[in-house]
């Protein structure tokens, strides 16, 4: 089944937040924010701006109502800044206005008299003077020191992976509409509708039940929008002052400018093999660039950090992981979650070693893969892992070895371009790595004309999410899709929801579902039973809308049932809760079973790498991806096309740039995400078929992030070609930009 | 005031012209398909189709980002959102071709997407998939990866490949197979009623708007009160003519228009490909030659190219007097040109490559389409019979604070050409700067690689032949 939300995205009727006919006397908000990215406040001038054309107030820290704190793990995030600002971006003062422009005229008669101090943009620097967020992690398994001695190899160095911007294309925005006895009710663009309500609540300083906050969709999310709550709150607390309603809607520069992005990471590494390629001793330091605010950064890190091995079996492990304070803003959640960033440098380790080998970096890959039985660094025990099938499968279908030959036939025989090969193999853990997130809950009604409505905690982005959930909802309960509809995700319906992120949105939220289904199909069996006159309710079955008793049709139908079973006073609705069962992590021995099974994958990239130019173009990526039973083949396809394309994108031309006092310079025109002529011209994605997965709705398996792994391949690709160049200098940090690469070739 | 028509509904407005189509079309008309992305014609979002009568009676439809345009650019002319591309309750070909290939997901790119196909399915000579791709150049899409996008343009161009491809008849055509609602056939009556369209004076306070997008990407807040001449509505610069042994462009034809004309398919061939390194279809299909030369980006492809072809530009000035000059003298210094306050391009006269002739442009950017070169170079180069240089152009963009025809290349003439020796003496005649397209040495040390790439290139072209 497709995305129902489709039939309106191509019509143009789908109501993003910008999209909701306002009120009448809408105010406008537009935040003052710090130009300079670390001082002391001295003082702030707003008085031009409140006398501005069509200013109706001017708020600062002083107005916030309820408690000026918007931070996400931490309270060192305040909405309005008071004293201090730590970040270029970071809110001082709103200006509302009778319109957006005024709002943003007014916004540049505020000066602000700031002091500047040092500030710190390197994360390894901050690391050393102790400016970090929480405890540095330490994991170990084995004895890396002892196995070190016994290795053929040792690959070391120092890596570096580079910022993302989401750019997702609805920019962050809110719309608050204040109500009686002080309620207010917020639609915004968030992927967090728990944390975000509860923000709103105290940032007004009155209960959460005053609070409605709804989502009905995002134009995209992958992650920027599930822990910063100042867009949300900021809007929220003009509306609740003003008893107007207010809109937020950041511009494409503002959201670039001042919103957080995909952490870039440093690492020293150091990997040991044996004279067969066998993986013995592996030591790594993570260096995560966090930002001036805590955030999301150390579920982030702890995401990396229990993901150093990639999909392989390390005997010996040491991992250290920082969370570094620096003076921008604060990064967030991405697709991946620190995912890619941990995978990335092990794949960078092992491609150096297997060159120190004299071996192909894909043989020595193979050799290492995890099977079943392996146990991770963190004690959990694989049982069932598809990593080799992944390969084995995409091996048997492409030939890698062929491919390889054929790639050193053409680079023997060329010089002005090579080509480059890459295979990655992906293992993602599936559930929140914060064992208390794993909780989602679902209401289903059923009204007296049969249709049925479904509300999750789900966010619907694009994903599909609600798709799946309307499919889980029609086949638990017997009827057809086109009788469920997804409703939105509000605060009133679904308390203190979990963000949709981790992947988990579907296998969460739809498990949930399935079991608000499964008591409402119980119920009516029970009462069908009766009807019908039958004394065994469990010969009753509901499928495709019509009632069977013992296999056979009877002469009830859904419509009939439902109507009938209201008249008898059944109870028609169901709420239900799933909390993922057996995760945990204890982060004092860093030992537990934090993720309920992983996903795995395996993707072949090849690329054409111009040396006269330093150019490329990507030839084709060829992936396998273990979605378990999938919920929707041509969701989930979809879902992984654009995952690694979002990969490659980080990988290669998405480069921030920041000038010395680190404003970013690229905005829209400078800031580059693929386009479609970047996407190589073959790109085949197959989902694993017979996997199943006992650990989620449906046999079904996360397929939202893990595919984002596979766009390393074209890291790794180029890295291939640039090797057949030259080996004498190391390989430029990620993303390998067309700069880099010339520099490599030419510098 | 101005008079259009917005899909079905007419318009009549007094905003002023400077206004942005993309709010008029969300904010006063209240259609909300039509989506603000960057707002900078870099995403492709606002995209809508904007149809303009001809003297002929018939419309021609060009997909343009509606962030960049203003209403006073659609004054007489038929525009279309997404809200204007179903037909009642059903949808169209394009959106049932989005819907049945899944190549839409968080839906905030779909509409634009939509409108670049139809754009496609209305200029495409023959409905060919690299027309399809094309017309897709500038509409990004963060979700989908792109692949189930090329998969309906493919579906798209399967289904059309039957059709009838007469121009003339396109609009018809179009309808009578679903891929257009049958609206569209009345759209040029009920045009030709509405008042005649002004031509905008080119008075002492108006400000000169050529295509406009990069104009309304800088000050779109200064031009909404302010008098508007576009030259759009100049026909008379619209036209493109082979004169003897020079192209004579005028000073409003359009860089897509430019690009797809018979002549420079004809006479400049390679052009109809360099230019799809240019900005994007929607944004070609709005920016002008004459505009993209008086922008004075450092870094321009079309004054790049232009530079090395020997363009002569004739300058009008506001009392019809001319004058002519050589596009390598125009530039003065950065953003600093040869063009007087009351004085306008109204024509660019390039002369013709002869069969001794080589001409070829290079270009690297991070993202190898839609993006702002690091470096950019064009060269044409002549030779004698006996394999000697006879004359020798070659320019260079962001590489000096103007577009550069690079000095003292006069020394290689009468000799066979010596890439390496002219590379090395490019490279030190330029002094760039870093700044976010790149580093100051990179960009040296490339400029050198594609001065050697442009001997290079229609070398390796002969050896295909």
């Amino acid at each position: 089944m497709k995305n129902v939300d489709m039939q309106m995205h191509v019509r143009g009727t789908s109501l993003f937040v910008d999209d909701i006919p306002t009120p009448a006397g809408c105010l406008h908000a537009v935040l003052f924010t710090s130009p300079v990215a670390h001082g002391t406040i001295r003082s702030v001038d707003i008085s031009r701006a409140v006398d501005a054309p069509g200013v109706v107030a001017v708020y600062t820290h002083r107005d916030v109502p309820g408690l000026n704190e918007v931070g996400h793990m931490l309270k060192d995030q305040p909405l309005l800044a008071v004293d201090e600002v730590k970040y270029i971006g970071q809110p001082i003062a709103l200006v509302v206005a009778d319109s957006r422009r005024a709002a943003q005229r007014a916004a540049t008669l505020i000066t602000a008299d700031i002091e500047q101090r040092e500030a710190i943009f390197d994360p390894r620097t901050a690391a050393a003077r102790g400016l970090i967020f929480g405890q540095q992690r330490i994991l170990t398994s084995g004895d890396t020191a002892a196995a070190f001695a016994r290795c053929a190899v040792i690959a070391t160095g120092k890596l570096a992976s580079g910022p993302q911007e989401h750019f997702y294309f609805e920019t962050q925005r809110a719309l608050a509409l204040p109500g009686e006895h002080d309620t207010i009710k917020v639609v915004a663009s968030a992927q967090s509708p728990g944390t975000f309500h509860r923000h709103i609540a105290e940032v007004l300083g009155i209960p959460q039940h005053k609070v409605e906050f709804e989502i009905r969709r995002l134009g995209g999310g992958f992650g920027g929008k599930e822990s910063t709550a100042v867009w949300v709150t900021a809007p929220a607390m003009a509306a609740f002052l003003l008893k107007k309603p207010v809109k937020l809607v950041l511009s494409r520069n503002e959201d670039i400018a001042t919103s957080g992005k995909r952490h870039a990471y440093e690492y020293d590494y150091k990997l040991g093999l044996d004279a067969d390629g066998a993986i013995l001793a592996y030591e790594i330091d993570l260096y995560q660039h966090a930002g001036a605010c805590a955030d999301i950064s150390l579920a982030v890190l702890g995401r990396s950090f229990l993901h150093t091995c990639g999909s392989y079996r390390i005997p010996n492990i040491r991992v250290t992981a920082v969370s570094c304070r620096t003076n921008i803003p604060p990064n967030n959640a991405f697709r991946g979650f620190g995912v890619p960033q941990g995978t990335f440098a092990i794949e960078a380790a092992l491609t150096h070693a297997a060159e120190l080998l004299g071996q192909e970096a894909a043989a020595v890959k193979r050799k290492n893969l995890l099977r079943n039985g392996d146990t991770l660094p963190y004690g959990m025990q694989l049982k069932k892992t598809n990593a080799i099938r992944c390969w084995d499968e995409l091996d048997q279908k492409l030939d890698f070895a062929a491919r390889h030959a054929a790639v050193a036939e053409y680079n023997r025989t060329h010089t002005d371009t090579r080509r480059g090969l890459a295979v990655i193999p992906v293992c993602f853990g599936i559930s929140f790595a914060q064992t208390a997130l794993n909780q989602a809950s679902s209401l289903v009604n059923i009204y007296v004309d049969g249709s049925v409505s479904v509300s999750t905690g789900a966010v619907e982005m694009g994903q599909g999410v609600n798709t799946k959930i309307q499919l889980v909802a029609a086949t638990t309960l017997g009827v057809s899709p086109e009788k469920v509809r997804v409703d939105t995700t509000n605060t009133l319906r679904i308390p203190n929801a979990s963000p949709t992120s981790a992947s988990t949105g579907a296998d969460l939220n739809g498990m949930a579902t399935k079991f608000a289904c499964e008591t409402l199909a119980a119920r009516l069996q029970e009462f069908a039973a009766q009807q019908l006159k039958h004394g065994t309710p469990a010969d009753i079955a509901i499928r495709r809308d019509a009632v069977y008793c013992q296999g056979k049709r009877t002469e009830l139908d859904w419509e009939k049932l439902v109507a009938a079973a209201q008249w008898a006073r059944v109870d028609l609705g169901a709420h239900a809760f799933y909390a993922t069962p057996g995760v945990y992590h204890d982060v004092a021995t860093e030992r537990g079973r934090p993720f309920a099974y992983y996903a795995y994958g395996t993707s072949l990239t090849e690329v054409l790498l111009d040396c006269v130019r330093g150019t490329y173009a990507f030839t084709a990526v060829d992936i396998i991806q273990d979605v378990g039973q999938s919920l929707s083949e041509i969701i989930d396809r979809g879902q992984v096309e654009g995952a690694v394309v979002q990969g490659m994108g980080w990988c290669t031309i998405e480069q921030l740039r920041y000038a010395s006092d680190h404003r970013v310079l690229t905005g829209a025109n400078a800031y580059k995400i693929p386009d479609i002529k970047f996407v190589p011209p073959h790109l085949s994605v197959t989902l694993l078929a017979n996997s199943d997965n006992p650990f989620a709705v449906c046999n079904s398996k996360a397929v939202g992030e893990p595919p984002f792994v596979h766009g390393l391949g074209a890291y790794f690709a180029l890295w291939h070609a640039l090797r057949s160049v030259r080996r004498d200098r190391p390989v430029p940090s990620l993303p390998l930009t067309p700069e880099k690469v010339f520099m490599y070739l030419h510098g | 005031m101005l008079n259009f028509v917005i899909n079905q509904q007419p318009v009549a407005t007094d905003k002023p012209a400077g206004m942005i189509l993309l709010e008029f079309i969300r904010d006063v008309t209240c259609l909300s398909g039509t989506k603000e992305a960057c707002r900078e014609g870099e995403c492709g979002a606002c995209t809508v189709l904007v149809g303009t009568p001809q003297p002929d009676g018939s419309l021609a439809y060009r997909a343009c980002a509606s962030c960049l345009l203003p209403i006073g650019e659609v004054d007489g002319c038929h525009v279309v959102t997404v809200e204007g591309m179903s037909r009642g309750k059903d949808l169209t070909l394009i959106q049932q071709l989005i819907v049945d290939h899944s190549a839409s997901q968080c839906g905030f790119c779909t509409s634009g997407i939509v409108l670049s196909l139809a754009g496609f399915c209305l200029t495409s000579p023959d409905f060919s998939y690299q027309d399809a791709i094309n017309a897709l150049d500038g509409n990004l899409c963060r979700c989908t990866g792109y692949a189930a996008i090329r998969n309906a343009a493919r579906a798209l161009c399967d289904r059309l490949a039957a059709l009838n491809r007469t121009p003339a008849a396109r609009v018809a055509t179009l309808a009578a197979a679903g891929v257009l609602p049958d609206y569209f056939t009345g759209i040029p009556a009920r045009l030709a009623q509405l008042p005649a369209v002004p031509t905008t004076p080119f008075t002492g306070s108006a400000t000169l708007v050529a295509g406009g997008t990069d104009l309304f990407v800088q000050k779109p807040e200064q031009l909404l009160d302010r008098d508007l001449c576009f030259l759009s509505r100049r026909r008379d610069l619209d036209y493109l003519r082979i004169d003897g042994s020079v192209l004579r462009v005028g000073g409003a034809v359009t860089l897509e228009t430019f690009r797809l004309s018979a002549e420079v398919r004809q006479h400049f061939p390679a052009l109809t490909t360099d230019l799809l390194l240019h900005s994007s279809t929607i944004l070609r299909n709005k920016a002008t030659l004459a505009g993209n030369i008086v922008n004075a980006s450092p870094i321009g492809d079309m004054s790049i190219i232009l530079l090395a072809l020997d363009a002569q530009l004739v300058i009008t000035s506001r009392d019809g007097s001319s004058r002519k000059t050589p596009l390598a003298k125009f530039y003065q210094g950065y953003k600093k040109f040869d063009l007087a306050c009351g004085e306008l391009i109204s024509e660019i006269v390039i002369p013709r490559l002869g069969c001794d002739t080589r001409y070829n442009f290079e270009k690297v950017a991070n993202r190898v389409h839609l993006d702002i070169a690091a470096v950019n170079s064009a060269l044409r180069l002549t030779l004698a019979p006996d394999g000697s240089i006879t004359d020798l152009r070659i320019s260079a963009g962001g590489v000096a604070a103007t577009p550069l025809l690079i000095p003292g290349l006069a020394q290689f003439h009468d000799k066979p050409p010596d890439p390496p020796a002219i590379a090395r003496a490019v490279a030190d005649a330029v002094t760039p700067i870093d700044d976010i397209r790149g580093s100051a040495t990179y960009k040296k040390l490339l400029l050198r690689q594609l001065v050697l790439a442009h001997f290079a290139a229609p070398a390796a072209e002969e050896a295909a032949q």
